[in-house]
């Protein structure tokens, strides 16, 4: 799920930077540092949209860096247990299927695939219904349930099921409508 | 029954446990007890919310087995189903089968034990449990038999192409460092030049021909002991529309025993995997899987590796024949394996047939009638069975003796001037270099034995 949330960062400014361009040059190390990373507390950063408040700068002892807290606003991404996505499929195998949302990539293991689909391996391996109607393959789109989640540095794994009712695949790429 | 009355309590369920989540924004890793019971019951409250429309069948399957847990809670708990306390047996009924990213594929729970094999080949954090890589096994074994296929493991060096450092291209080669369209025409397409990797492959001949026709018969897999990148690379190379190997890329960093390769990691039964290798020593348990390949020497550097002081391929500019060369004979080895083992007239069932017997029944037709006696070959007070041309030319169809009789055919000899071998000219007997039955050994076939004489050894 995407929030707007304000967040708080201490950033260390080098003297070099000092002058007429302090805030802007604060602002895009800001960008540069942030976007794009991962925190277990508030999922994956994928924008910062605006600065609240810039605090007092504090010369650190015996450096000459300057600290300055910086309040800012941005959209970040959190995938939670429970939460139902929608997500582009990446790679099939006997196993099951990888599935990315954004960020995040989405495990969901044959176990959790329904008991009808069945795997076929080929040219573009996919998991298959035995009448044919529903197949899953690279680049569906499918929905899912995310049942587990992890997050690391720098990415958010999910383990996620496809087995309950209304989760499934939403669009075919390759099917005519 | 008690679904209906459960409804009520269900939604306050929902709301309370998404509260709870929402809420825990303090702490991303939440009592993952605590989260797991919540799910659960909103998991299950779920399932209860829809019970009043029976049509759809995927749910009378969810019911179903929501009986069958609620079953097992109050057999284990020996009281009438209650949701609310009711959620640790699930938990530990939930046998883990894989682990993806430290967390269980089934259940989402944290699983912190390195158990299992890991899988990283088809994604850097994916472990399965030993149970669970035999039920994989099983059902896709299952699946393949159906296609009418079996399973093939390649290497990669000196089996289906030959790498060189660029360091190490020979002043002789160096003609392979022209331009494209300078080179002859057999080279220019099986003629590869990576400079970040700061090596030249060249792809051995037959190769694209054979890995078409053998992916109609066998699902096949790349295991190299080369490094991840390497093989990647080389893969596209093999396999540029990503069809034949798709993720099944085995590398260095895969196998779980250092220097030995294994077929634990390799998602098939051992019955139906043929392995095509030139080393036997990597493969220490699975060698009765194997068809051993001659190698590949096209650089000269690679010549030298094996302590080989002939000239290179490339230095000779030739190159192994196309329609002859090894990867055809190995084509028709396969192709007579796959027809053998789906053969409509054997009685077994398929899943009871074992590849390796096909292996060993072929392997034993290629020097059938044959009675070898060997002699100038092994060292003294060498026992005689145990050499591996003893075993080799056994494994072959041949008998194997230490004494010469009439039935004798063949005497392999490194010297012609033993009594054994005067022996063999003067009772026109086949008189062969021991390179004659290593040779039938690589192409599958009783080769010509006028091709191997044997000379007078020089007198010291």
């Amino acid at each position: 799920m995407f929030f707007h949330i304000v967040l708080e960062r201490n950033m260390q400014l080098h003297p070099r930077h000092f002058g007429r361009d302090l805030r802007d040059k604060l602002v895009a190390k800001l960008m540069k540092d942030v976007e794009g990373t991962c925190s277990g507390r508030h999922g994956f950063i994928v924008a910062i949209t605006g600065i609240e408040s810039v605090g007092k700068g504090l010369i650190r002892d015996g450096t000459g860096f300057v600290t300055f807290p910086v309040k800012y606003n941005c959209v970040v991404f959190r995938p939670f247990k429970g939460e139902i996505l929608e997500a582009v499929v990446t790679m099939v195998n006997k196993m099951g299927f990888f599935a990315e949302a954004g960020p995040v990539q989405i495990f969901v293991s044959n176990h959790l695939i329904p008991d009808d689909m069945e795997f076929q391996s080929g040219d573009m391996p996919n998991y298959t219904t035995s009448d044919g109607s529903v197949k899953i393959q690279k680049d569906s789109e499918v929905r899912l349930k995310i049942i587990g989640t992890r997050v690391d540095a720098t990415e958010i794994f999910c383990i996620g099921t496809i087995k309950d009712d209304f989760l499934g695949v939403i669009s075919d790429p390759g099917a005519t409508s | 029954m008690s679904l209906a009355a459960e409804h009520s309590s269900s939604s306050d369920d929902i709301a309370a446990s998404l509260d709870a989540v929402l809420d825990t924004a303090s702490d991303a890793s939440t009592d993952p007890d605590e989260v797991i019971e919540e799910e659960e019951e909103s998991y299950v409250g779920d399932e209860g919310y829809y019970d009043s429309d029976p049509e759809r069948p995927k749910r009378r399957k969810v019911e179903l087995s929501k009986g069958l847990t609620n079953l097992q809670r109050s057999l284990s708990q020996g009281e009438p189903v209650d949701l609310s306390g009711g959620s640790s047996p699930k938990k530990i009924m939930c046998p883990h089968p894989g682990v993806y990213a430290g967390m269980c594929v089934k259940c989402g729970q944290k699983v912190d034990e390195e158990t299992g094999v890991p899988f990283g080949y088809i994604h850097k954090n994916l472990r399965l449990a030993d149970d669970e890589v035999a039920r994989l096994r099983d059902r896709d074994l299952k699946n393949l038999l159906r296609h009418r296929k079996l399973y093939l493991v390649l290497d990669l060096d000196h089996t289906l192409l030959n790498s060189s450092q660029l360091a190490d291209i020979t002043v002789e080669e160096g003609y392979l460092h022209d331009k494209r369209d300078a080179l002859p025409d057999t080279l220019k397409s099986s003629l590869f030049r990576f400079d970040w990797m700061h090596m030249m492959t060249k792809l051995r001949p037959f190769v694209h021909t054979f890995l078409k026709e053998a992916s109609n018969l066998l699902e096949m897999y790349i295991y190299t002991m080369g490094e991840r990148p390497y093989a990647l690379a080389m893969a596209k190379l093999l396999d540029p529309g990503d069809i034949y190997f798709n993720s099944r890329i085995i590398a260095q960093g895969d196998c779980t025993i250092r220097h030995q390769k294994g077929l634990d990691v390799v998602l098939g039964q051992e019955s139906a995997v043929l392995i095509l290798d030139d080393t036997e020593a990597v493969w220490g348990k699975h060698r009765e899987n194997l068809i051993l390949m001659e190698r590949y020497h096209f650089f000269a550097s690679s010549c030298k590796h094996f302590g080989f002081n002939c000239k290179s391929l490339s230095e000779l500019r030739s190159d192994e024949s196309e329609t002859d060369g090894q990867l055809a004979t190995v084509l028709k080895v396969l192709q007579r394996v796959h027809s053998l083992f789906f053969d409509e007239g054997s009685k077994d069932n398929l899943e009871d047939r074992d590849v390796r017997q096909v292996l060993k029944t072929i392997r034993k037709e290629v020097l059938r009638d044959c009675k070898i006696v060997f002699t100038r070959v092994f060292p003294t007070n060498f026992p005689a069975e145990h050499h591996h041309l003893w075993k080799m030319a056994e494994q072959l169809g041949a008998t194997c003796s230490t004494e010469l009789d009439a039935s004798v055919t063949h005497v392999v000899s490194m010297d012609a001037g033993t009594d054994k071998s005067r022996w063999a000219v003067q009772e026109k007997k086949f008189l062969v270099h021991p390179r004659w039955i290593e040779a039938s050994n690589y192409l599958w076939q009783k080769q010509s034995e006028e091709n191997f004489p044997v000379t007078q050894a020089k007198s010291k």
